[in-house]
């Protein structure tokens, strides 16, 4: 068992992790910034540094956070709602809807009659592929139905994308487009972007209080509905919010892997799985993986960051099969 | 004896039916009594105990202290109710004392209890432990320190005695009792036919069907016993078990 200071000072040293995360995010790149520039730049009395920080850099963080977040909640939530703790958005195929939503309406050329198409778009396929999930592998599945589940769906989704690619290969510039999203980034990410996640914030807000009744409801539906919780409500909140969560990450950052995975599982291992907890730490936590993946592809020259949470959280997961083997 | 009608019933279930598992059944149960259920395997007892325990959807009417199922909220049905399932399958790592505290959710967290539950059913010494860590007999154990956290004032418990050792089975009948002696109504099902006669009340399942109801000793005939387990019963000198 984890001693009780680790786990009340978890949150705290997250934070601080994070806020360390965030500056570094703002100071490293082709123009280095010291801790000074980086206040002139925001305050505006820098003009290139404020260049720099408000056009690229902070929009950037701004979304780099707002994924992490997502995609960590939503794999806390998921974990919870099939009680097993390799259930994730993008193991389950819930991502690869969502990005294949994305990825239909770029091909179309729908994404310019509004900026909400394409987060509209991603929500639509993530909640095919959620709706999917449930046919195929029912609550409380074992992992072996569960992660085959995910195989099939991603295979089947993969083949819709490749589809619409293989149908747009002479607009170069959607093929680029889609191609993004297909490898997870967060290269040109504007104030757009982040109007598209904001939404992930409201998200949060009402996950938030649903940390103790997904406790309940980890250790068995009929017993969480025999000590009093509303079992019916909390699992349909509970769908919703994995899949927007997913959704919205995935509309304006691409198909990010591992991050809904690694996240909830490091935070259980270091201070236990209630959720009441683990909801914050998640949020926090998420965050500040994304940033510190993205950090990690900057400095090794651009490596894209679906490129580098995936060889971060590939092995980890392997690591991960042969513990619970 | 405690089988005595005072008012209204504890539970009173009305041509309750699950397709393919339980026939038409009803059944009522007076404030107080300690009652088993028992049955040969697959004649219904777990779902008519999830029927009862409104954890099933089924036709007919289920009421709790006279209130039709209903017409009560989800978490005052956590209050007035609490359902122990026959296994434990936990897939994380919550400790035995957060378990227990689960109990306590309807009443808003509030821990009440808590520790005296653990120490009744001697896990004291566990509190701390991973609950996926613990034997068969010792997470059976953790599942009834939350019923007795919970304290609702129906229990209905699957097979609460199936894993565990003979002091364990009588300390076990000897919670059960103090319950009901504090005005509680228990129903549970079991196999051991010998621990039957300690209860108030016996309720036969066969098939699907209600077969008897009543005191252990008009029931448990040797025709009865026959006809529904294909087993011959005498009377003869055996130990007869029981707490020091």
């Amino acid at each position: 068992m984890t001693p009780p200071w680790v786990a009340r000072i978890a949150l705290p040293a997250a934070l601080v992790l994070l806020a360390a995360l965030a500056l570094a995010s703002l100071a490293i790149g082709d123009l280095r910034l010291g801790p000074a520039r980086i206040w002139a730049g925001l305050l505006h009395q820098d003009e290139l540094a404020s260049t720099v920080l408000w056009q690229i850099r902070l929009p950037r963080l701004v979304v780099a956070m707002l994924v992490g977040s997502a995609l960590a909640a939503s794999g806390l939530v998921m974990q919870a709602y099939f009680r097993n703790s390799l259930a994730s958005p993008g193991l389950l195929g819930v991502s690869s809807g969502g990005a294949a939503g994305a990825v239909v309406v770029i091909g179309a050329g729908w994404t310019s009659y509004s900026l909400m198409v394409l987060p509209a778009a991603a929500i639509l396929g993530a909640l095919i592929a959620t709706g999917a999930v449930l046919i195929l592998a029912r609550h409380g599945a074992s992992t072996e139905r569960l992660l085959l589940a995910g195989v099939a769906l991603n295979a089947l989704l993969g083949a819709v994308t490749s589809y619409v690619l293989s149908n747009f290969t002479l607009t170069y510039e959607r093929n680029a487009q889609i191609l993004f999203w297909l490898m997870g980034g967060l290269e040109d990410r504007t104030w757009e972007h982040v109007l598209m996640a904001l939404p992930i914030v409201l998200a949060s807000v009402v996950l938030w209080p649903l940390g103790r009744p997904m406790d309940l409801l980890s250790l068995g539906a009929q017993e969480a509905q025999s000590l009093g919780v509303d079992v019916r409500r909390l699992r349909r909140w509970m769908l919703a919010l994995a899949t927007v969560l997913t959704a919205l990450a995935t509309a304006v950052a691409g198909t990010v892997g591992f991050v809904g995975l690694i996240v909830p599982h490091l935070f259980r291992l270091l201070i236990g799985p209630e959720h009441r907890r683990l909801v914050p730490l998640s949020l926090v936590g998420g965050a500040a993986f994304v940033l510190a993946c993205d950090l990690l592809g900057r400095s090794a020259g651009g490596l894209r960051l679906g490129i580098v949470t995936s060889l971060v959280g590939g092995p980890f997961f392997l690591w991960l099969l042969r513990r619970q083997a | 004896m405690a089988a005595e009608t005072t008012g209204v019933n504890a539970l009173e279930v009305t041509a309750a039916s699950v397709t393919g598992r339980l026939g038409e059944v009803t059944l009522s149960l007076p404030r107080g009594v300690l009652a088993g259920l028992i049955g040969p395997n697959g004649s219904g007892k777990s779902t008519l105990l999830q029927v009862a325990a409104g954890l099933l959807h089924s036709p007919g009417s289920i009421r709790w202290a006279g209130r039709p199922l209903q017409e009560i909220p989800v978490m005052e049905r956590g209050r007035m109710t609490h359902w122990v399932p026959q296994e434990a399958r936990f897939e994380f790592g919550f400790s035995v004392r957060s378990v227990v505290a689960q109990g306590r959710y309807a009443w808003g967290d509030d821990e009440n209890g808590v520790d005296e539950a653990l120490a009744r059913v001697d896990l004291s010494k566990l509190a701390h432990r991973p609950v996926n860590r613990l034997s068969g007999g010792e997470r059976q154990r953790v599942l009834l320190a939350r019923a007795l956290a919970n304290g609702a004032p129906l229990q209905l418990w699957d097979e609460p005695l199936a894993q565990l050792d003979p002091r364990h089975v009588l300390e076990v009948l000897s919670i059960a009792r103090g319950l009901t002696e504090k005005g509680k109504t228990m129903l549970f099902s079991l196999h051991e036919l010998r621990a039957a006669y300690r209860l108030d009340i016996i309720v036969v399942l066969h098939q699907g069907r209600l077969r008897a109801a009543g005191p252990p000793q008009e029931v448990l005939t040797p025709e009865l016993l026959n006809d529904v387990f294909g087993i011959r019963a005498r009377t003869g000198s055996g130990l007869i078990f029981e707490l020091p």
